[in-house]
């Protein structure tokens, strides 16, 4: 490939990759500006698009400015921490039963499980929030918290195509030494399952800590709220004597983007060991 | 089924007492009970409940009053803003979807060569996508500001004027599909997955017969990883009718409706004017449009999707 005609094709490759990457990352470049303002250039709203400014201890005040950025990341970690624990065990275990066990059903509840992943969320947010407002969990964390228990479809399909990959003679070979079902699971299935347990930890994790529709239906109060409702109302309640604290907004902005960018950096080996991006091609 | 394991399932269901069969559709419920519990109370019930609700008039207090079709009714024939909603949605979707699928076709093309840098602008363009759309729209908001935002500012550079953006009913459909291509990163990293799964022995052999680059993309990759591009065609589309995020952060379907959106448009019914059984009927004409538009792009993939088990056969 290294003749003479690729150079021209190279060159040609590096300058659209760049203009493509410049263009791409600038958004970002903007927000880190933003968030190293001092508050004297946010109160005249004289941002420059490259840095100027390098107030790092906008990261520390940000938890000390009277601003509810704090609580906010509190809630997010309350809502994210038990949904991270509980969908990946609870999903591994569903997946487990449809890859490996025989009974009655399980085809049609197979089909069933494939098909919920159609429905829309937004048939079902209606008679939800009437469920939530009936049990009094209105202005409470449970709505986002409670479903976020139950092991999801999408994740069930995933984790049950990794497992139909182990091979069976492990299972056999752990019952012939007399385990019972839960214990080949606990003990053979799920050590093999890492891969595909850390990207739906990773799922899980990513689309509950950014998620802004659910803390929009069910959370009134401020202090209630995670950080990605928190920050749109803290950007939206501008009027003309007070402007919204943009350099702590954006500060909010980097802590809600920062944590999604680490997890998959760490977690890339694993998304593709899980077979997610391969996986895609087996939905023909 | 080997004989040492058939030797083992005895073994063990007669040490229980229990036929090996029954205690094992017993363990299979309990393994899937955390997805029916979920299904029945989070899906199921809401997903009847939600049918039926589309069929009343309900304010959410009061008892719920039995209108038949009339919702529907509305909807289609009353209801000039539901049309309005409907052709934004479709004006998104129709433009966003297709043209985030080429740009991430051409660059995942440049980006599954072998050269050096490869994972940083790999990683540089996938970043963007891993955004939480909260905070994306925050920032697109102030990219698009209209007298000082950056994004004019350039603009301004080469002597065009921008224009008002969010604020201009003609742009704001377009500054929400900007969005959606800004985070174009992700649909790359599937297609150059799948580049990268195409057999190198077809390049070889076409490289020998002396096909050139765009020959090599248009006879090889690009049949090959069309099953791939197709998922991404499907899911995008969904995924695009039910855009709720980036309209209601970045104008909360203003100015004057022009950019509201079917779902925003759900929301603002149900739990701004508590018109509860009209949302659930316009969530479940949302529901049949996904329906027949998915359909409709499966039974059309027969004549463009290329599936590799077809030469098999």
């Amino acid at each position: 490939m290294n003749t003479r005609s690729d150079f021209g094709g190279k060159a040609r490759r590096y300058a659209i990759l760049t203009v493509v990457s410049a263009i791409l990352c600038a958004p970002l470049v903007f927000v880190v500006s933003i968030a190293l303002s001092s508050d004297a250039t946010t109160k005249a709203m004289k941002f420059t698009f490259l840095p100027g400014e390098w107030h790092w201890e906008n990261f520390i005040q940000v938890f000390s400015s009277g601003l509810p950025i704090g609580r906010f990341i509190l809630n997010s970690l309350i809502i994210v921490i038990p949904a991270c624990i509980f969908m990946t065990f609870s999903s591994a275990l569903v997946a487990y039963g449809f890859a490996r066990l025989h009974a009655p059903g399980k085809n049609i509840l197979f089909i069933l499980v494939l098909s919920t992943m159609m429905i829309p969320g937004q048939v079902l947010m209606i008679p939800q929030f009437i469920l939530f407002r009936t049990l009094g969990w209105i202005n409470t964390l449970l709505p986002m918290i409670v479903p976020n228990l139950f092991a999801n479809a999408y994740n069930v399909f995933l984790m049950r195509q990794f497992i139909t990959r182990i091979p069976t003679e492990l299972d056999e070979a752990a019952e012939i030494d007399g385990l019972g079902y839960f214990r080949i699971f606990t003990r053979i299935i799920l050590p093999m399952m890492v891969p595909v347990l850390a990207a739906v930890c990773v799922f899980t994790f990513s689309s509950n800590w950014g998620s802004f529709f659910g803390p929009l239906l069910y959370i009134n109060d401020e202090d209630k709220m995670p950080l990605a409702l928190g920050l749109q109302v803290l950007s939206s309640q501008s009027s003309s004597v007070q402007t919204p604290p943009w350099n702590m907004i954006m500060v909010g902005a980097l802590i809600l983007i920062l944590p999604v960018l680490i997890v998959y950096y760490f977690a890339q080996r694993y998304l593709y060991e899980s077979g997610m991006f391969a996986g895609s091609a087996g939905i023909k | 089924m080997s004989i040492s394991a058939s030797i083992g399932r005895r073994h063990r269901g007669s040490r229980r007492g229990m036929k090996r069969s029954t205690r094992e559709t017993l363990f299979f419920y309990v393994c899937i009970s955390p997805w029916i519990i979920g299904f029945v109370v989070f899906t199921a019930v809401p997903m009847f409940s939600s049918l039926y609700l589309s069929f009343t008039d309900w304010d959410s207090f009061q008892k719920p009053n039995w209108v038949g079709l009339g919702n529907y009714a509305k909807a289609l024939t009353a209801d000039p803003l539901f049309w309005k909603v409907l052709r934004n949605t479709f004006y998104y979707a129709i433009v966003s979807v297709p043209v985030s699928l080429l740009i991430a076709l051409y660059l995942s093309n440049l980006l599954s060569h072998d050269f050096r840098g490869k994972r940083i602008y790999r990683t540089i363009i996938y970043l963007p996508s891993l955004v939480p759309l909260v905070a994306a729209g925050l920032i697109f908001k102030w990219l698009l500001k209209p007298e000082d935002g950056p994004v004019n500012a350039l603009l301004g550079l080469f002597g065009i004027k921008g224009p008002a953006w969010l604020l201009d009913a003609n742009w704001v459909i377009p500054a929400i599909i900007l969005l959606s291509i800004w985070q174009v990163g992700g649909g790359t990293i599937l297609l150059i997955s799948a580049i990268n799964g195409v057999p190198k022995e077809l390049y070889e052999a076409a490289e020998i017969d002396g096909a050139g680059h765009y020959r090599l993309f248009w006879s090889i990759t690009f049949p090959m990883i069309t099953p791939i591009l197709f998922f991404n065609l499907v899911t995008g589309i969904i995924g695009a009718f039910q855009v709720f995020d980036q309209v209601y952060i970045l104008t909360q379907g203003g100015p004057d409706n022009a950019s509201q959106m079917m779902v925003p448009y759900i929301y603002t019914s149900a739990f701004k004017d508590f018109h509860m059984g009209y949302a659930s009927a316009l969530a479940w004409i949302l529901f049949v449009i996904i329906m027949v538009i998915s359909a409709a792009v499966l039974k059309s993939s027969d004549a463009w999707v290329f599936y590799e088990s077809e030469v098999k056969k």
